[in-house]
């Protein structure tokens, strides 16, 4: 009879095993990332068989049992990528997620630090500095809640995470490619402290809580890099009359020249000339050319057009630019009427 | 009187059966760090009560024949719990023929006769698979013989 249940509990855990298996295989195994739930009950039982005298015989040993405590893990993870920003600029936000790692349910502290050994400057953290992303946009903006320690400190049941912005101004004093970094970290509220401190009866239900090997808390900085993009743009003229020489009379050719320019650090993104054809002038076709190549005027694939949509407009789109990019030079002709 | 001594005896033989012929004994260990006498850290194993997810628990059997007969053909089976994965190669028992088991303790095999099937494909089976582990011992278990069987695992 014994036997008889023995067997019939261990089918019941081979397929709930089965099943976890299955579950694990189609959700990538979100919930195992926590581990066991706190507070189950490990039991265990030996079984032993054996012969004495010829007669068949079993026997269970004594039961063990094991408590699962509460792990206390953390993960701090930036999720904002190296955010340009100019001297002066005001609330600039970094963009992190807080994971709770362990097994129960947990608060976190969460605190800013913007001073930032091997920095090249410190952003000045805004008042308050932290922020929920409340309307989870991953924008910062008006409908986030700001985050007040001890007051609102986010709950998060195992495996759940909280948006949480870092919110800094930047000093007037920066120079272009100078890097500020700000760092979030999440503590838990039980504590903290070397992996396998025991915080008896402070997990969930009384049990006790462990540290886990995040140590209970965890960080990571994000950069802000400053960006201010200078761009060189010079516009030359060279006059040719009907007679061969360089007076501006009617009929006369201008040919315009204009050379753009990166002349300091950065990305100038989406970079475009827009250049109106004069009063009293009319635009020679097809006299466009960027760097010595031809641009068509029709609106098209290539990189500009005269856009007649509104005033004679020459438009040459010219992408994202950089220093290393050199002289771009775009070149245009009119004849005076 | 004749009759008297006959339930008598009766008793005491009832007595006798109820009494285990083994005494089997299961312990559940985990390690901890500790400074030993010459200042070091160093681990040792203490009786677990408390665990967390990725803890390695050591569970140990120890079996004696506190019988006068010898004891033959002498199985430990010992269900690994569901959130529990067993620890490879750390199945210990001199003397024994260790095997297990990935449908529930239904059938058990050696280490690497077993395989799973899943979706029409089949691979081997791997430590998450095992639901059992069964020790089979070679000789026989002397009457006051002791024995021990070991294996570790990971809660999840």
């Amino acid at each position: 009879m014994k036997l008889a249940n023995k067997y019939l509990s261990s089918t019941t855990l081979w397929l709930r095993r089965v099943s976890a298996l299955c579950f694990c295989c189609v959700l990538s195994n979100p919930v195992f990332a926590v581990g066991t739930a706190v507070g189950t009950v490990i039991e265990n039982t030996a079984n032993i068989s054996y012969d004495l005298a010829g007669t068949p015989l079993t026997l269970q040993s004594n039961t063990t049992t094991i408590v699962v405590a509460e792990r206390i893990n953390v993960t701090t993870t930036l999720l904002s990528p190296q955010t340009l920003v100019s001297a002066n600029d005001t609330d600039q936000a970094l963009l992190f997620t807080v994971t709770n790692t362990g097994n129960g349910s947990e608060a976190f502290e969460l605190a800013i630090d913007s001073n930032i050994a091997g920095s090249d400057f410190n952003p000045t953290p805004a008042v308050p500095a932290i922020y929920f992303d409340t309307d989870g946009s991953g924008d910062f903006n008006a409908g986030d809640v700001a985050y007040t320690l001890g007051v609102n400190d986010p709950v998060l049941a195992p495996d759940a995470s909280v948006n949480v912005f870092l919110v800094n101004d930047i000093p007037g004093t920066v120079a272009n490619g100078d890097i500020g970094r700000s760092e979030l970290t999440a503590t838990s509220v039980t504590g903290s402290g070397a992996p396998g401190t025991v915080f008896a009866g402070q997990g969930d239900g009384g049990v006790d809580a462990v540290i886990g090997t995040t140590g209970g808390t965890a960080a990571a900085v994000g950069e802000y890099l400053v960006s201010d993009v200078l761009i060189s743009v010079t516009k030359s003229q060279v006059v040719t009359d009907p007679t061969g020489g360089s007076e501006p009379i009617p009929g006369a050719t201008l040919t315009y020249s204009i050379a753009v320019e990166v002349t300091s650090s950065g990305v100038a993104t989406a970079s475009a000339l827009t250049d109106p054809i004069p009063t009293f002038t009319t635009f020679v076709p097809g006299s466009i050319t960027l760097n010595g190549a031809a641009i068509s005027d029709a609106t098209d694939g290539d990189a500009g057009e005269l856009d007649n949509s509104g005033a004679a407009t020459v438009v040459v789109r010219l992408g994202d630019l950089t220093q290393a990019d050199g002289v771009q030079t775009i070149v245009f002709q009119v004849t005076i009427d | 009187m004749r009759i008297l001594t006959g339930l008598m005896l009766t008793a005491l033989s009832f007595v006798a059966a109820a009494q285990a012929h083994l005494d089997v004994q299961t312990l559940v260990q985990k390690e901890q760090a500790y400074i030993n006498e010459q200042g070091e850290t160093d681990r040792r194993l203490v009786t677990a009560d408390i665990v967390v997810p990725g803890e390695t628990v050591f569970y140990t059997i120890t079996f004696t024949n506190v019988s006068d007969e010898s004891a033959e053909n002498v199985v430990i089976t010992n269900p690994i719990a569901e959130d529990l994965v067993y620890v490879e190669g750390s199945a210990f028992g001199p003397g024994t023929d260790m095997q297990f088991s990935i449908d529930g303790g239904a059938s058990f095999a050696n280490r690497d006769e077993l395989t799973i099937t899943e979706e029409g494909v089949t691979r081997p089976a791997v430590a998450r698979d095992f639901t059992h582990v069964r020790w089979v011992m070679q000789n026989t278990l002397e009457a006051g013989a002791q024995a021990t069987a070991r294996f570790a695992a990971v809660l999840e």
